[in-house]
C-alpha cells in the first residue's frame, strides 16, 4: 500500500512538474544547395546554364555545388526521376537538381529544363524554354524565375531590369540593363542626367536633367522610342521623382523661394501640392509599399536624417537618430525596413537598414569603399547599390542582411544611381 | 430417515460470513484508501507545488570583449564581411573543365580540400578592431551587454542557436512569421535522448531544419540540480523567427 501511494504520488507530481521553457529566435538563413548537371545536347545549353548559375548565385537563395564533386554521370543517368540515382546527388549534399537538354532549330534555341527535389526523389518542375539565339540569356532568366516561384511561391526577379546612370564622355546618361547587368541600353545622349525612376507600367523612366540649361528638372523617356518629354519644370529645380505604388501620383523634390520641399503631383497632370514646409531641406522621397506614407530626408533637426510622413504631409516621424548624415531612403517592398546610406565616423558612406517599427539600425556594408543609393528588388530579397570597392563606382547587388555582394556592371567610366524596375508584366 | 443433502449457499463476500471473518469490511477499507490515495496524488501537488523557478529561465550570454560603442554613432556590422566580397566582375560560371566525366574524390582528397578551405577562411577572417563589447568581456562573447540568468539554459540556447538555420527558399512571409515548439529530453551526459515536435510550424522545410538543428547540437551535461528535470520533463524550446 505504501508503495502504491508513493507511485501514485510520483505519477501525479510528474504529470504536474514544471517544464522549463526557452525561446530561440534569429534563425540564420542558409542558401539551398542545388546541383546544376552539365546539360546535354547543343553547346548553347552550357551558355544558358552559365547564366542560370550566375542568377542563382547572385540571388542568395541557392548554393551552387561544385560540378567536380558530382558522383553521378549526368550523361548516363538520363533526366527522369525513374532513371536518376538520387542517392548520388544526396551524397554530394544536393537538395535540388537541375537537368537540361538543348537543341537548335534554325535560329531558335530550345532547352528542356527539369527541376528535381532530391530528398523526395521527385520532379518539381519541367518545361521547354525557347528564344532566338540573340536572346539566349532570357531562357535562363525565365526558368530561373520559375524555379524561385516553385520553391518560395514568390515571383523571381531574374527577368527584371535595372535603370541607372552611366558615366560617359558626354556626361552622365540614363541607361537600363538586365538584372544581371547584361544587355545595357543607353537612353539619353547629352547633358547631365540623374536619378532615374521607373514609371508605372515599366515602359518609361522619369529622370532629372539639366538639359534646359536652367537647373535640373524632371523629364521622362520612353524605353522603346527613347523619346524624351518634360515632366515637371516648376521652381528653381525639381528632381527625384518617385511614383506611388498605385501609379496615380508621384512625389518629387522642388525648390521655390530658396526652400526645398517634397511635393506631390497627379500623374495625369494637374495641381501639385507641397507636403513639407520646414525651413530645412526636404528631399529624396520614397513611398511605403502600401502608398500611405513617404520616407524622406530632412535636415530640419540640424543634420540630414530619415523621416516619414503621411501622404498629406501630416504625422511626421523621425526614423534615424544615429550618425550625422543619413540620406537616400528606400522603403522595402515588405514595408518593414528602410534602406539608406549613412556617413559613419570615418566619413565614408555605407549602406544601412532601419526597422520602421523599432528604429533599430543594421549595417550592410563596411570597410569596402563608398557605398550609396540603395534600391530594392521588387521581391524584397535583394538590393542594388553603387560601390567603389572594385575601383570605379559600379553597381552591386547585396542581400538585406549584408551578405553575398555581387558586382553586376563593369562600365569603363562607372555606373551609379540604380533603380530596380518592376516585375515583368507589372 | 432422511439424510441432509449438501446445499450450495451463495453469500455475499461483503455479508459478514463467519467463514470470511473480517475480510469484507477490510476490502471496503482498502477501496476507500485507494480512492483517497489517487485523489491525494491528483490534488496534493496542486496544493503544495509552487511555480518552478526555472519555468521561464532568463538566458545568460557572454559579453564580447571590446569598447562600448557610442550610441550616437551608426552601428558596425555584426559580423565581418564575407570573403565573397571580393567577387569577380562577372559571376563565376561553372568551369568548362567541369563538364567532363566526373571523378570520385578519394576520402583523403576531400579531407585535404576541407582543411585547405577552413585554413583559407581562417586567414581571411580579420578581427574587427572596433568590435563593440565591454572591456571586461570575453573574447568569445556574443553579446554587447550582459544579461543574468540560468547559465546552463543560456548555453543550451547558444548551442542550439548556432545550428538554427532555415533554408533560404522558404517564402519570406513564412520565414518571418512561423514558429514551432520542440521538447528535448537531455540525459545526464548532455545527450539529447529524445525530441518531440509538439507544435510544428506548418512548413516542412522549417520543421526539417529544426529537427536537424536539434540533431546537430551537442550539449554539455546539465548541473546536478537540473539533471532530473531536463531528463524527465524535458526542456521546451519555442523557435521563433
Amino acid at each position: 500500500m505504501k508503495r502504491l501511494l508513493l507511485l501514485a504520488l510520483a505519477a501525479g507530481t510528474a504529470a504536474h512538474a514544471q517544464r522549463p521553457t526557452i525561446d530561440i529566435s534569429g534563425a540564420r538563413v542558409q542558401a539551398y544547395p542545388i546541383a546544376l548537371a552539365p546539360p546535354s545536347g547543343a553547346p548553347d545549353g552550357s551558355d544558358v546554364m552559365d547564366v542560370l548559375a550566375a542568377d542563382f548565385d547572385r540571388s542568395g537563395l541557392f548554393r551552387l555545388l561544385d560540378p567536380r564533386s558530382f558522383l553521378a554521370d549526368p550523361a548516363k543517368e538520363g533526366s527522369s526521376a525513374s532513371t536518376i540515382d538520387f542517392s548520388k546527388w544526396t551524397a554530394v549534399g544536393a537538395q535540388a537538381l537541375v537537368k537540361a537538354a538543348a537543341k537548335v532549330e534554325g535560329d531558335t534555341v530550345k532547352v528542356d529544363f527539369r527541376l528535381f527535389d532530391v530528398p523526395h526523389a521527385s520532379e518539381m518542375l519541367r518545361g521547354e524554354y525557347s528564344a532566338p539565339r540573340a536572346a539566349l540569356r532570357q531562357i535562363a532568366h525565365r526558368f530561373g524565375d520559375d524555379v524561385v516561384r516553385a520553391f518560395t511561391q514568390e515571383p523571381g526577379i531574374f527577368q527584371t531590369r535595372i535603370a541607372y546612370v552611366r558615366e560617359t564622355e558626354n556626361g552622365k546618361q540614363i541607361a537600363v540593363a538586365d538584372s544581371d547587368g547584361y544587355a545595357p541600353q543607353q537612353l539619353t545622349s547629352g547633358s547631365i542626367n540623374l536619378l532615374p525612376a521607373w514609371m508605372p507600367g515599366g515602359r518609361s523612366l522619369a529622370f532629372s536633367s539639366f538639359r534646359n540649361g536652367a537647373g535640373a528638372h524632371l523629364y521622362q523617356v520612353d524605353l522603346a522610342t527613347r523619346a524624351v518629354q518634360p515632366l515637371v519644370t516648376m521652381g528653381d529645380f525639381a528632381t527625384g521623382a518617385v511614383f506611388s505604388p498605385d501609379g496615380i501620383r508621384f512625389a518629387f523634390s522642388a525648390s521655390q523661394a530658396e526652400n526645398t520641399d517634397i511635393w506631390l503631383s497627379p500623374i495625369e497632370g494637374g495641381a501639385v501640392r507641397r507636403l513639407t514646409d520646414s525651413r530645412g531641406i526636404d528631399i529624396s522621397a520614397s513611398w511605403s509599399p502600401d502608398g500611405k506614407r513617404i520616407a524622406f530626408v530632412s535636415d530640419r533637426a540640424g543634420s540630414p536624417q530619415i523621416y516619414t510622413m503621411a501622404i498629406d504631409g501630416s504625422d511626421v516621424r523621425r526614423v534615424t537618430f544615429q550618425g550625422n548624415y543619413n540620406q537616400e531612403p528606400a522603403w522595402s517592398p515588405k514595408g518593414d525596413l528602410i534602406a539608406f546610406s549613412g556617413r559613419d565616423e570615418h566619413r565614408v558612406f555605407d549602406l544601412y537598414v532601419v526597422n520602421v517599427q523599432t528604429g533599430k539600425v543594421g549595417r550592410l556594408t563596411q570597410s569596402e569603399g563608398t557605398n550609396e543609393k540603395p534600391s530594392w528588388a521588387p521581391n524584397g530579397r535583394l538590393l542594388v547599390f553603387s560601390s567603389t570597392r572594385s575601383g570605379k563606382k559600379q553597381l552591386w547587388t547585396i542581400l538585406p542582411d549584408g551578405s553575398n555582394p555581387r558586382q553586376i556592371t563593369n562600365d569603363p567610366r562607372g555606373a551609379s544611381d540604380a533603380a530596380w524596375g518592376p516585375l515583368a508584366g507589372k | 430417515m432422511t439424510e441432509a443433502r449438501p446445499q450450495t449457499v451463495y453469500r455475499s463476500l461483503l455479508g459478514g460470513d463467519a467463514r470470511i471473518g473480517w475480510l469484507g469490511p477490510g476490502l471496503l477499507l482498502a477501496i476507500a484508501l485507494h480512492v483517497l490515495v489517487v485523489a491525494a496524488a491528483f490534488f496534493l501537488p496542486r496544493l503544495l507545488d509552487r511555480p518552478h523557478a526555472l519555468r521561464k529561465p532568463v538566458i545568460a550570454h557572454l559579453v564580447a570583449l571590446g569598447k562600448p560603442r557610442d550610441p550616437q554613432l551608426l552601428p558596425r556590422k555584426e559580423s565581418e564581411p564575407p570573403a565573397a566580397a571580393s567577387a569577380p566582375a562577372k559571376p563565376a560560371a561553372p568551369s568548362k573543365a567541369a563538364s567532363g566525366p566526373p571523378r570520385q574524390l578519394s576520402r583523403q582528397e576531400m579531407m585535404e580540400r576541407a582543411l585547405a578551405g577552413a585554413a583559407r577562411r581562417t586567414q581571411d577572417e580579420k578581427p574587427d578592431p572596433e568590435r563593440a563589447g565591454q572591456e571586461t568581456g570575453s573574447p568569445s562573447g556574443t553579446a554587447a551587454s550582459a544579461e543574468e540568468g540560468e547559465k546552463y539554459f543560456g548555453e543550451v540556447e547558444d548551442r542550439i542557436h548556432a545550428n538554427y538555420v532555415v533554408p533560404s527558399v522558404i517564402s519570406e512571409r513564412e520565414r518571418l512569421y512561423l514558429s514551432a515548439t520542440v521538447v528535448i529530453y537531455i540525459g545526464r551526459d548532455g545527450s539529447i535522448v529524445k525530441h518531440v515536435m509538439t507544435k510544428p510550424s506548418g512548413n516542412s522545410f522549417i520543421d526539417q531544419a529544426l529537427v536537424l538543428a536539434i540533431q546537430r547540437t551537442r550539449l554539455p551535461a546539465p548541473p546536478a540540480e537540473l539533471a532530473r528535470l531536463v531528463r524527465d520533463e524535458g526542456l521546451e524550446i519555442n523557435f521563433k523567427p
